[in-house]
């Protein structure tokens, strides 16, 4: 078994101070001892390698003492989470390595006002809600020193999305445990930002846990954007729930990253609900990005349709693996998805299987992949009219993008967006030509 | 303008132009006729610089320039314009946005300034208007699910904003209605002038009784079997084409 020394795990957590978390800790500990990290010969892992995380976490388990929460952060790091904050207009909550940020606190007082409870999982202790069902969600719950539990009431009435910042910087530690445990009780409606950003160049590793129920008639709007330095490493996973009706309209953009690793887990657990599931990923140079994402339709009739795009150059390697699951007692289910692949360069390579298993009888389910490189007429047509190779690749290739743009909800975020997939597209581009 | 020197021309392993030799001098129209496989439209996609088609022999200047030489967006902004027979559906790139950016890629290159936007869309809605296209086709994507009049239409539209020196339209007849084949024409006439040269690839004479060529040419097998004046178009109405090669052979 390729995974952390025990011994070094056990001596970090007993230097946590004893609260709220402490028996999570404990026994999410004894569980992590005998799974360890996930190894590629599980199926669901085999094109993703997390042995450079080992050594990483060895280090930091030698070292590390509680984090505290900050309130003089890095120039750097207050540089990253400025630029978050004045392009995208929101309620922010800022997570820094792990850690809610003090001086978000005035915020948590502010939202109490519109509806909105955010407490400390450390110290509220409501800790049954803690899900570590796998490997990377019990190493999370073994470390986890903070997390915030979020409860959206009916009366919510925040007039811009609910934003919830990830900054990781090496002043505190290289690795880092978030968990945010959020309900969006009935009839609320609600728009929710994850964003991730990182500083610094040292190799990090971030490993968030969002646990999500959208009550009965409730509807969430879901944006997950990741633009990290191309040093880090960051292993994600949403566990939704959704109950009698509700809506869960979800898109994750993936800019940066060394090695990303997402897991969208989606239980229609009630009748009426829809899910919509969009995902953007662009990888370059030796990037690595793995989109794992299910759909549980335990019940019907519901919706469930997902669409991920990637875009991918360099000797870059993506994974995208969708499944949905129609079950025995989900007759009047409809779950479309696709996935669709444009590679830029000879040595990029993805790898796709969208899947479905429908035990039920009247249901409606379709799936398809594709993976392609420009369409080498409609290049040439464009430079036929006078445009470069250069400025042509980038129309054809923004165009592929833009379907995905428009199917993203949250208008607040669309600029910041739209502006992060023009520069990732003139690096991969450029990259290309060069 | 355009001098053409015996020029062979191979796709794959397949030779399809085996020296072909064609001078076009500014103000002329011409039209290319020929049947199919002939190596017309290998021609037009030589011209505009299509990278499947290889030239292994021979020369192509205009303007005194080595055409061969540019890069195919470099031809297009020294005013070389093809009208596909085949125009390419872009999704997800405006037609506008397209539109604007060939021209003010053009006007870079001539050290111009930029197309002002409300001057671009007033130019466009009257070039429209007199294509009779609807102005909506300004914010779909390009070529996408239009008709295949409405992309020749489209074709024609790209012709005129763009104003080039050198226009060559391969079968912008084909697959046309008589209206739309008339606005076609229309817009071709509307080209004539005498800094400009116009070059007709056709399968059949109809696009011919709207825009009166000058010379035409009769290609077979890779090479012009005869020219002469817009009344070889009629006989080759009346005779076919089976008619030029025997007297090509003899």
């Amino acid at each position: 078994m390729t995974s952390v020394t025990h011994e070094l795990l056990e001596a970090a957590v007993s230097r946590f101070p004893q609260d709220a978390l402490t028996p999570v800790r404990q026994a999410a500990l004894a569980q992590f001892a005998k799974s360890g990290f996930p190894t590629i010969r599980q199926e669901d892992w085999k094109y993703t390698n997390l042995g450079a995380v080992v050594d990483l976490s060895n280090a930091w388990l030698a070292n590390v003492s509680a984090a505290a929460p900050q309130r003089n952060w890095t120039a750097a790091a207050r540089r990253a989470v400025d630029e978050i904050l004045e392009s995208i207009d929101a309620s922010w909550i800022v997570i820094g390595n792990g850690i809610t940020a003090l001086e978000t606190l005035s915020e948590v007082e502010a939202l109490r006002n519109q509806g909105i409870d955010i407490s400390k999982l450390s110290t509220d202790g409501d800790t049954a809600a803690i899900v570590s069902d796998d490997q990377m969600t019990r190493f999370n719950a073994a470390l986890l020193q903070d997390g915030l539990r979020v409860r959206i009431h009916p009366s919510a009435n925040l007039s811009k999305p609910l934003g919830f910042l990830f900054v990781d910087h090496a002043e505190n530690g290289s690795l880092s445990q978030a968990r945010l445990i959020i309900d969006v009780e009935p009839d609320a409606t609600i728009d929710i930002i994850e964003a991730h950003v990182s500083v610094g160049s040292d190799a990090q590793f971030a490993n968030t846990v969002v646990q999500l129920t959208v009550a009965d008639s409730a509807e969430v709007g879901y944006v997950r954007v990741q633009d990290r330095a191309d040093t880090h490493i960051q292993v994600g996973k949403l566990i939704a729930e959704l109950k009698k009706d509700a809506v869960l309209d979800y898109a994750s953009f993936d800019f940066g990253g060394s090695l990303v690793r997402n897991d969208v887990a989606v239980n229609i657990a009630q009748a009426g609900a829809t899910v919509n599931l969009h995902g953007l990923y662009m990888a370059g140079a030796e990037q690595h990005i793995d989109n794992h994402t299910r759909v549980d339709h335990r019940v019907g009739p519901a919706v469930s349709r997902e669409e991920y795009r990637g875009i991918i150059g360099g000797r870059a390697r993506c994974v995208f693996n969708g499944k949905a699951i129609v079950h025995k007692a989900a007759d009047g289910s409809d779950a479309e998805q696709s996935n669709h692949n444009l590679l830029l360069s000879e040595a990029a390579e993805v790898d796709t299987k969208p899947e479905l298993e429908i035990y039920a009888d009247d249901v409606k389910c379709a799936h398809g992949a594709t993976v392609g490189q420009l369409d080498r007429s409609a290049l040439f047509y464009l430079q036929s009219r006078g445009l470069g190779r250069d400025e042509a690749m980038q129309l054809l290739t923004r165009a592929f993008a833009a379907r995905l743009l428009t199917a993203t909800p949250i208008t607040e975020i669309h600029a910041y967006i739209a502006q992060k997939t023009d520069q990732r597209l003139d690096a991969l581009i450029n990259g290309v030509t060069q | 303008m355009l001098e053409i020197n015996n020029i062979s021309t191979t796709v794959g392993d397949t030779e399809i132009l085996k020296g072909l030799s064609l001078n076009i001098n500014a103000g002329e129209v011409h039209a290319i006729m020929g049947p199919n496989g002939s190596g017309k439209s290998t021609l037009a996609q030589v011209i505009a610089g299509h990278e499947n088609y290889i030239v292994t022999d021979g020369t192509v200047q205009y303007d005194g320039k080595d055409l061969l030489e540019l890069a195919p967006e470099e031809r297009a902004r020294e005013g070389v314009f093809l009208g596909f027979q085949y125009p390419v559906e872009i999704p997800g790139v405006n037609n506008a946005y397209l539109l604007k950016a060939a021209i003010n890629a053009k006007r870079r290159h001539q050290d111009r300034s930029e197309i002002d936007a409300f001057e671009f869309l007033q130019l466009a809605r009257e070039k429209m208007k007199d294509l009779d296209m609807d102005s909506a086709f300004l914010n779909r994507g390009v070529n996408e699910g239009f008709s295949g009049g409405e992309k020749k239409r489209n074709e024609i539209l790209q012709m005129i904003m763009l104003e080039p020196r050198l226009v060559i339209l391969d079968e912008t007849d084909s697959g046309l209605d008589i209206d739309a084949l008339k606005a076609v024409a229309k817009g071709v006439n509307a080209m004539r002038s005498p800094d400009r040269a116009i070059l007709l690839v056709t399968h059949y004479q109809r696009l011919l009784d709207y825009v009166e060529p000058d010379f035409v040419h009769v290609l077979s097998e890779g090479r012009i079997v005869r020219s002469g004046d817009k009344t070889l178009a009629q006989q080759l109405e009346e005779h076919g084409y089976e008619w030029v090669r025997e007297a090509a052979n003899a």
